[in-house]
């Protein structure tokens, strides 16, 4: 799993090193960070059911279409996955901020994801408008501290950049 | 590899649940003790050579047999092989307290290691002596309880603010034991 301290550790290692100044004081920024992270992975965690559900609504408010026969939300069984899908990136963003890199993104949910959806016929867009609803209405200091929720945003972009 | 916040990571996933309150507690610690772990983990890599050197001479010294003829240690070759050993263990003891996760130590060094030991006729009993030296020795320049009367010449102290090192000192000796246990 990607985090600064195994990106450190890992080139230590193929150097054959012990860990230097450079790698701690690495080590110490990830640190000196970790405080705004944790916090709004914390209160992510807290309000991640809200959350799911406001970005889910946005996106068949914006896409009504969704929920015509044929298409991904034309039945409640199919809209409810899509409410799972939007809490499984929320979580992983949780993981993200918690490990302080995009490792678990990276790894368990953009990795093959394009294929997936191509396979099932799924529009990513919709993904997109749900998240850039929540990117757009987290506010600071309503729901986080203002340095929380720029981590939190930072991960919200990558994960909308990695769909769009 | 894993560090103490992907490990938690990794068994939150496992559950596919969130990181909450209770859960993140625990990694707060880690980030409020950080300034102390990085100056474990420097008070372990500036001492290294120290600390390898002493262990490899303190279990010869209990053993001479080691550095005569049909000895382990014998030729100089054969001594250099061991100094290196005991560097290596201790590095990934050093990427082990850094992470906070004993993963890499698990992985890159213990993985097959008494196997290898076994085939190459290493004595296994007398690798995990000179490891229990290099605890000994690793906690004493954690806790900064290194004395004149036992570094002797090579006697040096770190200065760096006293404080409760207690849990990363038990912590870096978890890592020692796991080597010892893992060669036994």
């Amino acid at each position: 799993m990607k985090s600064v301290v195994t990106t450190v550790v890992t080139a230590a290692d193929a150097a054959g090193r012990f860990p230097s100044q450079n790698d701690l004081e690495a080590v110490q920024g990830n640190i000196q960070r970790a405080a705004a992270r944790l916090e709004a992975a914390e209160k992510l965690s807290a309000g991640l059911d809200k959350v799911t559900k406001e970005a889910g609504d946005a996106c068949f408010n914006k896409y009504p279409y969704l929920r015509q026969p044929g298409e991904a939300g034309e039945n409640q069984v199919k809209v409810d996955k899509c409410y799972r899908d939007l809490a499984h990136y929320l979580r992983l963003i949780n993981y993200c901020l918690v490990v302080g890199g995009t490792g678990p993104l990276d790894e368990w949910g953009i990795a093959g994801a394009r294929e997936v959806y191509r396979t099932l016929n799924l529009p990513t867009a919709a993904y997109v408008e749900a998240l850039t609803y929540t990117r757009d209405r987290a506010c600071a200091p309503r729901d986080m501290s203002p340095q929380a929720l720029n981590e939190f945003k930072s991960y919200l972009d990558y994960a909308i950049n990695a769909l769009s | 590899m894993l560090d103490a916040f992907s490990r938690a990571v990794v068994s939150a996933d496992a559950k596919t649940a969130t990181l909450g309150t209770a859960e993140i507690a625990s990694l707060r610690s880690y980030v409020a003790e950080g300034n102390k772990r990085l100056d474990a983990v420097n008070a372990i890599t500036s001492n290294a050579s120290c600390i390898v050197s002493d262990a490899v001479t303190g279990m010869i010294c209990e053993n001479t047999g080691l550095i005569q003829a049909g000895g382990n240690c014998y030729p100089n070759r054969r001594m250099a092989a061991c100094l290196r050993d005991g560097e290596i263990v201790l590095r990934y003891i050093s990427y082990a307290l850094l992470a906070g996760d004993a993963s890499v130590l698990d992985d890159r060094c213990l993985n097959g290691l008494k196997e290898t030991y076994i085939a190459l006729g290493v004595p296994l009993q007398s690798a995990g002596r000179a490891v229990s030296i290099m605890k000994s020795s690793a906690t004493a320049h954690i806790n900064e309880t290194n004395s004149q009367a036992m570094g002797g010449t090579r006697f040096r102290k770190m200065e760096t603010i006293k404080g409760d090192c207690s849990s990363l000192v038990s912590e870096a000796g978890s890592y020692f034991d796991r080597v010892i246990s893992a060669l036994g």
